[in-house]
């Protein structure tokens, strides 16, 4: 369709309305936050932010939720590319199952990670325990972002002909260097939005964390966690502040979503 | 580099796209795979590169059995018809890929990239991207990527097949020099009949998986040991007859047998002659040659710079048939041709083939 | 033709291209992994779900507290998905149609809901229309209509964690729609209303559909921003996803279990029809 200058009433009206629905729905509540955070000055919030507690929170978010994405990246790669290029039976199943996590309640993960790996769990191991424990988290953190890398990947591997890696193989590369060398650089660009996708994911994880990790403060309790838990003991400030700076991660991450995909777009062109 | 292809036979479920086929190809030739869409030429070519393993038969390059070989270290030089160019490297990088494959040094490789550039006539254009060159430059870096690091033979998918004609005719030119410049052995896949002739030494007709025929162009075209490969290189007018003793008989006429034909005494043949062979008569006693017989025009048409004649011959027995002669404009002129003229036909240079069931006429694929 | 050696070999290329170990090598890591991260909690949920008998599974989710948050669920993400189908489609068709000022950072912000944590939206809806505030006020006293704590509140939720879908899966449509097929149609003497209603629509209509099943099962699965602002009363605000979190934290692993089957039995199904769909798949 093509893009034109708004001149009809209508047109102009349907702008409107669905601006001021955006507005209503995220603006008033993003400025809202800011409001309520900074409502008794601006001492308190960096006060919040000296507390080891919220440090040692952030700590664990932000390298759980990278260890997360750096194994949902690598093993989402080679995913996407099994069930683009493989030919095997049930190879539509295992698609449809990329679109699970999608729609699996977060806390219904949380506890199907309790009764795997429990006290009474089926799989409780000895030597570590898995729930209530960092590993439970990494665990949710992973499964809640699993299709982002393959589905974001799939279609881009799935539009590039044989043609450029069967040239490369005549002249004589490798299986991995034409992989390295002809296909990345094709898909890095989708490869990074579904990376960037998968951290946002892993961040902003809150069911299955709260019902794996026990919330041990110092210990377990993650960004999100910190935030619900200071709400429920009605420290307003503590709550507010470790939320915006979630926000300006997420806005963070938005802007780079955003130019990623105008870059997607552009390459599609 | 010679090839050589043994009993090759590759099949997709039930439907045998290559069927034992045995060929072989001499160093420095340029062997042109000619057939139609679907007649598995494609297929034998990525057979012979490794990018499709047979089901049975060998491939031979340079007497080295690699017929499980990967594609990788075959050697090979492949051009594909949509060049599939890597879109993301420059055309210098493009073409120096399997230089940098084989740890060329840096200063090395550019020499060489630049050497190819001049050949291939787009010195300068290392810097460029391959969305930047038109289809025809496309070409022309695949050709340099493929030749970049000396393979033993080059393979080409029908790489003109994209391009206008006028461009296809500059192309296959011009590989042809490079490839007799570098004595590089070439296997080139194409439907284009015009471009068989054009560049190669020995023509490869294939069809439904077969390799019906292998010859020189002027052997196919003037003696063609088969009705398929009579047919398809150009127009064919065939004709019912039987040859005893040494003459052959076609209907009413009675012409010399022609040479290296004995295996055909006695027996029911086509007599297969070209359309620029025949020559037109106003009247019988102005014939000359072998006459065939006489018949009506039936149609006329400008084909460019010679007139397409369509003659309804008589007298054939059970049912009329319709010869196609070329002639040229004056010739034209000269006998006042119209729609609907008696004339008479006779024939310069023809061959015969055994009789099959395909009904004559003018025939052309 | 000059002094380069006479031929450049390969040389010692280590890794054969054998089709068959380094393949199935790529697949059996490719499929362990989803069968370890999808196919695992999928299986321990069905099997904790009816580990007990079919009866003590039906009886837990008949209990009131059960069957009323799971039809709250049901309810309020049906009620988020009409809505913000119709929103979703109008912004997408905006979107593409239209030139106005801030539309590319519009563009952008349309997906906030993917990047926040839905914990924080629950907080940022509490601190806009939270009890205390001027705006929660004014609803509570004059209208004596709770937004938080209340289901509009989990409905106002919803809409915000559904907000993108309808509209990312509308746009690309869109966006490859030939122009020419309106241009026949407002030659043929067409007005917007009806090129839209009856040649952009129909083409859109599965796209529509596929994001509106898809926020749908997004929103029954939702918890972070649900718990902060529904009330989390039983049998009153409590959705079936806050209410299998009460029941594992109390140790009722039979009542988790059972509506966690249930919903994700929904879900499942929903994300199978998409798929039959075939929308979002590559061609």
């Amino acid at each position: 369709m093509r893009e034109i200058s708004p001149r009809s009433p209508v047109a102009i009206v349907l702008i409107i309305v669905v601006v001021a629905y955006a507005g209503l729905l995220f603006i008033a509540p993003l400025v809202a936050i800011l409001q309520g955070a900074f409502a008794d000055g601006l001492e308190p919030v960096l006060a919040v932010f000296t507390d080891p507690r919220v440090q040692h929170a952030f700590q664990v978010t932000l390298i759980l939720s990278l260890i997360a994405t750096a194994i949902n990246a690598v093993f989402g790669l080679i995913a996407a590319w099994v069930l683009v290029r493989g030919k095997f039976r049930g190879k539509k199943l295992f698609d449809a199952l990329v679109d699970i996590p999608f729609v699996f309640s977060p806390v219904i993960a949380g506890y199907a990670l309790i009764v795997l790996f429990g006290r009474d769990g089926w799989l409780a191991p000895p030597i570590f325990s898995i729930v209530f424990a960092l590993p439970g988290i990494l665990l949710a953190k992973v499964f809640v972002s699993v299709p982002f890398v393959i589905r974001e990947v799939q279609p881009v591997l799935d539009a590039l002909t044989p043609e450029q890696e069967e040239a490369a193989y005549t002249i004589g590369a490798t299986r991995f260097t034409t992989f390295r060398r002809v296909i990345l650089p094709e898909i890095w660009t989708a490869l990074l939005y579904g990376i960037v996708l998968t951290f946002a994911r892993a961040i902003g994880e809150f069911g299955a964390v709260s019902v794996v990790s026990g919330n041990i403060e110092g210990y377990t309790e993650t960004a999100t966690s910190f935030v619900f838990r200071a709400l429920n003991d009605r420290n307003d400030v503590g709550g507010y502040s470790v939320s915006v700076v979630l926000c300006l991660i997420s806005l963070v991450i938005l802007v780079l979503m955003s130019f990623l995909r105008g870059r997607i777009v552009r390459r599609g062109n | 580099m010679s090839i050589k292809l043994e009993q090759l036979h590759k099949s997709y479920g039930s439907d045998p796209i290559v069927r034992n086929v045995s060929l072989e190809v001499n160093t420095g030739e340029l062997f042109v795979l000619l057939g139609a869409s679907g007649s598995g030429k494609s297929t034998l070519l990525r057979l012979i590169a490794g990018l499709i393993t047979p089901d049975s038969g060998r491939v031979f390059l340079n007497d080295r059995d690699v017929t499980y070989l990967p594609t990788q270290k075959r050697g090979t030089g492949f051009v594909f018809q949509n060049y599939s160019l890597f879109r993301h490297m420059t055309v210098g990088e493009n073409i120096g890929f399997g230089l940098s494959i084989r740890r060329v040094g840096q200063s090395e490789r550019t020499d060489r990239v630049n050497e190819l550039l001049q050949l291939i006539g787009l010195a300068g254009y290392g810097d460029r991207f391959p969305a930047q060159l038109s289809g025809g430059q496309q070409q022309r870096v695949a050709l340099a990527r493929a030749l970049a690091y000396q393979p033993n033979v080059l393979l080409l998918d029908e790489p003109f097949g994209a391009l206008d004609v006028k461009i296809r005719a500059q192309l296959r030119q011009s590989l042809r020099d490079i490839q007799q410049k570098l004595g590089v052995t070439a296997i080139l896949v194409t439907h284009d009949q015009e471009e068989a002739f054009d560049i190669a030494d020995r023509i490869g007709v294939i069809e439904r998986g077969e390799l019906l025929e292998v010859g020189t162009p002027s052997d196919l075209y003037q003696r063609p040991q088969n009705l398929f490969t009579a047919t398809f290189l150009g127009t064919a007018n065939l004709l019912t007859g039987r040859r005893n003793g040494s003459t052959v008989y076609v209907g009413d006429a009675r012409l010399p047998a022609p040479p290296h034909t004995d295996h055909l005494r006695g027996q029911p043949v086509q007599l297969v002659c070209r359309p620029e062979e025949l020559t037109l008569f106003t009247s019988r006693e102005n014939a000359e040659g072998e006459v065939i017989g006489g018949g009506v025009v039936d149609s006329i048409s400008f084909a460019g710079h010679l007139i397409r004649v369509n003659v309804l011959l008589q007298g054939q027995g059970d049912s009329p048939r319709i010869l196609q002669a070329l002639l040229t404009p004056s010739d034209a002129r000269d006998l006042a041709l119209h729609d609907g003229q008696q004339v008479w036909v006779s024939v310069r240079d023809y061959h015969l083939l055994p009789q099959t069931e395909i009904p004559s006429g003018a025939v052309s694929s | 033709m000059t002094g380069l050696p006479l031929s450049y070999d390969v040389g010692s290329v280590k890794r054969t291209q054998s089709p068959t170990y380094g393949v199935w090598g790529l697949r059996f890591v490719a499929l362990s992994y989803l069968v370890l991260f999808i196919v695992v909690p999928l299986v321990v949920i069905q099997v904790q779900g009816v580990r007990y008998g079919l009866d003590v599974f039906w009886q837990s989710v008949v209990r009131p507290e059960a069957l009323s948050a799971i039809t709250l669920s049901v309810y309020t993400s049906a009620i988020m998905a009409v809505i913000n189908t119709v929103a979703g489609t109008l912004t997408a068709y905006v979107l593409v149609r239209y030139k106005f000022p801030g539309k590319r950072l519009f563009n952008t912000l349309i997906d906030l809901p993917f990047a926040i944590p839905t914990l924080v939206i629950g907080v940022m809806l509490v601190v806009l229309y939270g009890p205390q505030t001027a705006i929660g006020k004014f609803f509570t006293s004059e209208l004596n209509f709770r937004i938080l704590f209340a289901t509009p509140g989990i409905v106002m939720a919803l809409l915000f964690v559904g907000y993108p879908f309808v509209i990312r899966t509308v746009q690309p449509v869109l966006l490859q729609m030939d122009a020419s097929q309106s241009e026949a149609a407002q030659t043929i003497g067409a007005g917007a209303w009806t090129t839209f209603r009856r040649i952009i629509f129909p083409a859109i209509r599965p796209a529509i559909v596929t994001g509106a099943l898809l926020s749908f099962a997004r929103s029954l699965g939702e918890f972070g921003s649900v718990i902060v602002v529904a009330g989390n009363i039983p049998m009153r605000s409590q959705t079936a996803t806050v209410y299998i979190y009460t029941q594992v934290e109390a140790g009722n692993m039979q009542a988790a279990s059972s509506v966690s089957m249930v919903l994700l039995l929904i879900a499942f199904s929903i994300t199978v029809g998409v798929d039959l769909l075939q929308w979002r798949r590559h061609a």
